[in-house]
């Protein structure tokens, strides 16, 4: 028996809860053909929805006439409910859920919010439990990502606000499904079971909004949603543009003629059907894009029209393509690598040395410990080095290395370029100690540079800097300051001691332009004829320039 | 051994790989939680197997599979469901994979594993 102080206002009490569970199967009822339609997996005999359902509402027969005010007690008559009544797959997972929610109340006369963290935190584990090997992607995952966003929230007064919250977490839960599971990406569809669930726990938020719980709000397909990355490589002439109608067809709809009269406007055309609202997709080129909406308007009443541009959707793709990281995969036993990068471009140079993770972080972004850990956590082995490559984020880094049971060592890389010194030292096979002292003897063979603008009017080292005044860094110190960033990178490399130096390799930041960096770097080229220079996209904030002086 | 006739020649598929499919499909299955072996004696039928071939009886006439599964399940979910869905998730699997038809699955409930109690 559990005794927690919760404050009575944010509290649900069993009464409440048994209203609330109404409201879930009746909102899953108003979107069970939704669900139902999502069926493929793993025998497509359509009927998640419904079975769904019948387990809620076997759930809901338990507490329908109990005057029951300890959430605790009616949860379990919940659980007991579900598991009687339990259909299909979906219902014996949903069942499992219900007994570790319940569990998690155990006979507390009220929820609030930490309690409902523990609730689903339990639901979570009871469902894992149910079964031997996972499969991600389902009901499973989305139960998980529940539990998860749950545990994430600190501050959050209002219960619904809560489940606000829970209710996000569950939709994009479900709509990266596909991702995880190629059979629905094949398929075209999210997981049924997880999106089953989502609408449990968004009739749950509805109720206590008060919003009607009849009318289905979303559509069948979703056609944005579900093509994301899914055979967008190419767009077929004629293909410039998707429009998907919901309508109510007129008296004299005919299905065939309608298919047939849509081929002359354009192609990939589908039509679904439920609830007496049909629903129309097809592409068309540029000049046709209006021609769906014209056309159906004569055959029934338009509800919803929807269009969406695929030439934009393929651009932004290709750039986001172009932006993913291919980290290093290690294996148990393996060293793994994880950085701290302040930027793209150079998240993905450390990728392609062999990081196996990379945090986005840096000066005045620091990563949290949590963010840190969460990089290294999952992967399979437990030999980790982290560089932090700044000194502001070594901290943080040292208490993920506190908080995990991994052996992890913490690389004092300062700035980007010792980062990058050191990566090239790792040897993924070899001992743990052996390469992190390697590493870290990496550190002294290289000198860093940094070009940023003065945010203030300071004088440091001895050197007079005005607010708005390029000034450069030589290995984290203040070495100049000058009008222009320009002058401010001659000056630094003027003041370092190139004897045993070969090449400058700079990094360029997002807030200066592609002709700045480029005019800088012949102005260096020409004053330094013997050193290499090289340019990369660093994609760093703050800073127009890392420079890596080794 | 399985023979399936092609222009190319005979495929031959074992008794094994057909019992490694179903046994991968079942332990994917919710609810179930283990295979045990089918041999034993009652007293240690709760010993979970990882050879297929230990929890899984194959049986080939020439035209169709049948299939008899010795699973552990969960307690505290429904046997039936968990049994029809394993039973179905076997069926379509081995069908989908090894292009026989699967004329039956029986699902011998060895065990349960009560992992909680509430």
């Amino acid at each position: 028996m559990i005794n927690t102080v919760y404050k009575d206002a944010l509290a649900i009490d069993g009464q409440t809860f048994k209203a609330m569970i109404a409201a879930a199967l009746t909102w899953l009822k108003t979107n069970q053909q939704i669900v139902n339609s999502l069926n493929v997996f793993p025998v497509p005999d359509g009927d998640t929805g419904t079975n769904m359902v019948l387990t809620m509402q076997a759930a809901y027969n338990e507490i329908q006439n109990s005057e029951e005010n300890n959430i605790g007690k009616i949860a379990h008559a919940v659980a007991q409910g579900a598991l009687m009544g339990a259909r299909g797959n979906s219902g014996v997972i949903l069942s499992q859920i219900w007994r570790g929610f319940a569990r998690g109340l155990d006979s507390l006369e009220k929820m609030d919010a930490a309690i409902l963290t523990k609730a689903l935190v339990e639901a979570k584990i009871t469902a894992y439990k149910g079964v031997v090997r996972p499969v991600e992607g389902t009901i499973l995952t989305v139960i998980k990502d529940i539990a998860t966003a749950s545990e994430n929230i600190k501050e959050q007064p209002e219960i619904d606000e809560i489940l606000e919250i829970l209710v996000r977490a569950a939709d994009v839960s479900v709509l990266h499904t596909p991702e995880l599971l190629p059979i629905l990406k094949q398929a075209g569809v999210v997981d049924s079971g997880g999106k089953g669930l989502f609408f449990i726990i968004e009739g749950f938020l509805k109720f206590l909004r008060g919003e009607s719980l009849d009318t289905s709000t979303a559509i069948m397909v979703q056609p944005l949603a579900l093509m994301e990355g899914n055979e967008m490589e190419n767009i077929e002439p004629g293909q410039d543009f998707e429009v998907v109608i919901d309508f109510r067809p007129s008296q004299t709809f005919n299905l065939e003629k309608f298919y047939a009269d849509l081929e002359e406007i354009g192609t990939s055309i589908q039509v679904g059907e439920g609830d007496g609202i049909y629903r129309m997709h097809i592409h068309v080129p540029t000049e046709n894009r209006y021609a769906p909406i014209d056309y159906t308007m004569t055959s029934g009443t338009i509800t919803k029209v929807y269009i969406e541009n695929l030439l934009d959707q393929m651009e932004n793709k290709v750039k986001e393509s172009n932006q993913t990281l291919s980290l290093a995969e290690v294996e148990p036993g393996q060293i793994a690598v994880v950085v701290v990068s302040p930027g793209k471009g150079l998240s993905k140079i450390f990728a392609s040395l062999g990081a196996a993770a990379v945090v986005e972080g840096g000066q005045t972004m620091n990563p949290s410990t949590e963010e840190i850990l969460h990089a290294f956590e999952d992967l399979p082995t437990d030999k980790i080095i982290i560089l932090p490559n700044n000194k502001n984020i070594f901290l943080a880094a040292t208490a993920a290395k506190e908080s995990t049971v991994k052996h992890v060592e913490v690389l004092p890389s300062n700035t980007v370029p010792q980062g990058l010194a050191a990566m090239l030292r790792l040897d993924p096979y070899s001992d743990l100690d052996d390469v992190f002292e390697d590493m870290k003897e990496a550190l002294t063979e290289v000198d860093t540079g940094e070009i940023t603008v003065a945010t203030r009017s300071v004088t440091i080292n001895e050197v007079d800097v005005k607010e708005g005044e390029a000034i450069a860094l030589l290995n984290s110190q203040l070495v100049c300051a000058a009008n222009s960033v320009n002058s401010a990178c001659l000056s630094l490399l003027d003041k370092v001691d190139l004897s045993e130096k070969e090449r400058f390799t700079f990094f360029y930041g997002v807030n200066i332009s592609k002709d700045d960096v480029n005019t800088i770097i012949e102005s260096v080229r020409e004053k330094y004829p013997d050193m290499e220079v090289e340019l990369h996209e660093g994609g760093q904030p703050h800073y127009q320039f890392i420079i890596s002086i080794e | 051994m399985k023979e399936n006739r092609n222009p190319m020649g005979n495929v031959y598929v074992t008794h094994r790989a057909i019992a490694t499919i179903a046994y991968q499909s079942a332990i994917e299955s919710y609810g179930v939680v283990g295979l045990a072996a089918k041999n034993f004696a009652e007293g240690i039928a709760h010993v979970l197997v990882k050879d297929p071939t230990l929890g899984v009886e194959v049986d080939f006439d020439g035209q169709k599979i049948e299939i008899d599964l010795y699973i552990v399940v969960e307690y505290g979910t429904r046997i039936k469901m968990v049994a029809e869905s394993v039973s179905s998730n076997v069926q379509y699997r081995v069908e989908k994979i090894v292009g026989i038809p699967v004329e039956r699955v029986n699902v011998h409930i060895r065990a349960l594993r009560i992992s909680d109690t509430d």
